[in-house]
């Protein structure tokens, strides 16, 4: 079997989900959703497989949504040409993200991406052309022909099936020999330079790939109905959101991501009245997992199963010893 | 146009030297315990609604006001980081899975705090009125007195800082435990209340940043997030883990903040301490007064 029919197949029942929904507020969720699949499975790429604290996700999807907008609104682009344009300047920003990178540890890389991310959300609220604090309003959503997608129900069958191929990319990149390198430099930078893996070209490319996820996602969120960009959507609330999906899925997990961006992102919304009270679970939720469950739900899966197995294994060999 | 200049030079003084206090706080834990802080700006936070909660509630003249607000978040952090950190921290800090771990979940924490103040305090941003008099005038210039009670006090408590860490056996055990916490441990040093100890101290700092702004800005739960950036920017232009370097980062990071807004665009003021941030990174990583970046070898 091909390795690409199962996720085709993913594709062709995820696209019955919208058929059981009531509402066009379940589809806008469904939507949502996909998109933070992209976005958590970017952010897993930097940070779960390559090791490096990033906690400016947030200014690069504002980047690729502002830049998207702009493409169709200012420039006339239609949608299937101002995503590949607004993520190919997501990459670009991911490289100068990337630069100090490679010289800055850690701790560094976090506050340098944590003042971009002020600063991206301060530019853009000061800009007049990208709305100020007013907000981005009118970007058309996309269109085939005639076939416009303004409802959120088409728009559907635009976001879900770019979701699902971000995941099996992100699969294919971990199976890769690039995914081994980026976990080489992760558990440990000294020893993967001395195992001949370029630490410095590895790093850039994790970057720009999350970058490229970071800018999808962005411009998807753009185009959706009402078509209309906040600077408040980015603020570094937001990346704790981001933040937790990750974590709380598990680092390194790619599924681990995925489910915790559809949980995370099912209770923002179920929890949309009390929203202080949410925000201060959430940064709970990130002490208390950290402490506690540092590889998040993914790594309890995971554990599972490993233990499952040595136990299969165990009884094996037990009933092989006892069988003269 | 000179005095233009001086006015500003002035306010950027005084502002640089609340965010110095804030980038002593985290150059302190940085150096002592190898962690990284990312909730410090709500510890400022939480000083600034102390003080001011202190200063309304109980009618307390300015200075008790200062005094017990930086006691009092001086024992907030050390609650904190008994509670939360220690266990990340007792895993050692640094570049090890554990000190990754302490950004984020810092970064948790500033989230939780800013919404436990949003709850408690509401989301509007209150006046801190302190009486502090007429301003001292020089000639033409007129030098307000909040600006002469933020340097005046910023300085006691760095000369204080600096008095306890060099010639108190208390001051001693933290420096001991900030350069090596084995040898420490060796010596019959009480590490981890030493740890405790210099993360409250920090955050004493911290406070009594925030209840030194408190009359010229005002108190608002957001306070803290603007400031966090600020105060590394400061820590880091100073030399990460420098005590003299983040007073030195912050005076500048405020002068800075303080021409670009008076000079290029009052809009992006924010913005001007990143910039300065990332060009410190990227041309010399040391900082000013060149720590040696700790490197896992």
């Amino acid at each position: 079997m091909h390795p690409v029919l199962p996720w085709l197949g993913g594709i062709a029942v995820l696209s019955f989900l919208p058929l059981i929904t009531r509402t066009a507020y379940d589809q806008y969720l469904l939507n949502v959703i996909a998109i933070n699949v992209v976005l958590a499975v970017g952010l897993n790429i930097v940070k779960g497989f390559a090791g490096q604290v990033t906690v400016g996700h947030v200014a690069v999807m504002a980047i690729g949504a502002y830049a998207s907008a702009v493409f169709s609104v200012h420039l006339g682009l239609p949608f299937w040409l101002a995503l590949p344009a607004a993520m190919a300047v997501c990459a670009g920003v991911g490289l100068l993200v990337g630069i100090p990178a490679l010289r800055l540890e850690g701790a560094y890389l976090a506050l340098a991406t944590l003042g971009l991310a002020e600063s991206v959300r301060i530019v853009i609220s000061g800009t007049e052309w990208l709305g100020a604090a007013m907000g981005f309003e009118g970007i058309p959503p996309p269109h085939i022909g005639g076939f416009v997608m303004e409802t959120h129900f088409r728009y559907y069958f635009v976001v879900m099936p770019i979701a699902v191929m971000g995941i099996y990319i992100s699969f294919a990149i971990l199976r890769s020999d690039m995914g081994r390198a980026f976990k080489a430099i992760r558990e440990d930078q000294l020893a993967a330079a001395a195992s001949g893996v370029h630490v410095a070209k590895f790093k850039l490319i994790a970057f720009v790939l999350s970058a490229l996820y970071a800018g999808c996602a962005g411009s998807l969120k753009a185009h959706m109905a009402p078509g209309y960009l906040n600077p408040n959507d980015y603020s570094l609330q937001e990346m704790v959101t981001l933040l937790l999906m990750v974590i709380f899925g598990g680092i390194g997990h790619i599924w681990g991501a995925v489910i915790g961006a559809i949980a995370v992102t099912i209770i923002n919304d179920l929890t949309q009245d009390y929203y202080t009270y949410r925000m201060a679970i959430f940064g709970g939720v990130i002490v208390l997992t950290v402490m506690y469950m540092p590889r998040g739900i993914g790594g309890m899966i995971e554990d599972f199963w490993v233990r499952k197995r040595f136990a299969a294994l165990r009884a094996a060999t037990k009933a092989r010893q006892a069988a003269p | 146009m000179l005095d233009y200049i001086i006015d500003l030079v002035i306010i950027g003084v005084s502002i640089g030297m609340v965010y110095g206090l804030v980038a002593l706080g985290i150059s302190l834990i940085y150096s002592g315990l190898d962690i990284v802080h990312f909730a410090h700006g709500e510890i400022y936070m939480f000083g600034a609604f102390i003080g001011l909660t202190l200063f309304q509630k109980l009618a307390l003249p300015y200075v008790p006001t200062l005094i017990l607000a930086i006691i009092l978040t001086g024992l907030l952090g050390m609650f904190i980081e008994r509670v939360f950190y220690r266990r990340l921290t007792s895993g050692g800090g640094g570049y090890t899975v554990a000190g990754m771990a302490m950004v984020v979940s810092g970064f948790g924490m500033s989230i939780l705090l800013q919404n436990i103040a949003f709850l408690i305090w509401g989301p509007k941003a209150l006046p801190f009125p302190v009486p502090h008099g007429m301003p001292i005038e020089f000639g033409d210039l007129a030098l307000p007195m909040s600006y002469v009670w933020i340097i005046g006090t910023a300085l006691v408590l760095m000369v204080v800082l600096n008095l306890v860490l060099k010639k108190t056996m208390i001051g001693l055990a933290m420096r001991a435990v900030a350069y090596n916490k084995d040898i420490a441990y060796l010596s019959g040093i009480n590490v981890p209340l030493m740890i405790s100890l210099t993360f409250g101290v920090a955050c004493a700092l911290g406070a009594a940043a925030g209840v030194l702004i408190g009359p010229i800005n005002y108190v608002q739960v957001q306070m803290g997030v603007g400031i966090l950036v600020k105060a590394f920017a400061a820590a880091v232009v100073g030399g990460f883990g420098s005590l003299p370097g983040a007073v030195l980062g912050g005076v500048l990071v405020g002068v800075v903040e303080s021409l670009g807004a008076g000079f290029i665009s009052g809009t992006y003021k924010d913005v001007y301490a990143f910039v300065l941030l990332i060009i410190v990174l990227m041309v010399r990583p040391a900082g000013l007064l060149g720590v040696s970046i700790k490197m896992k070898a």
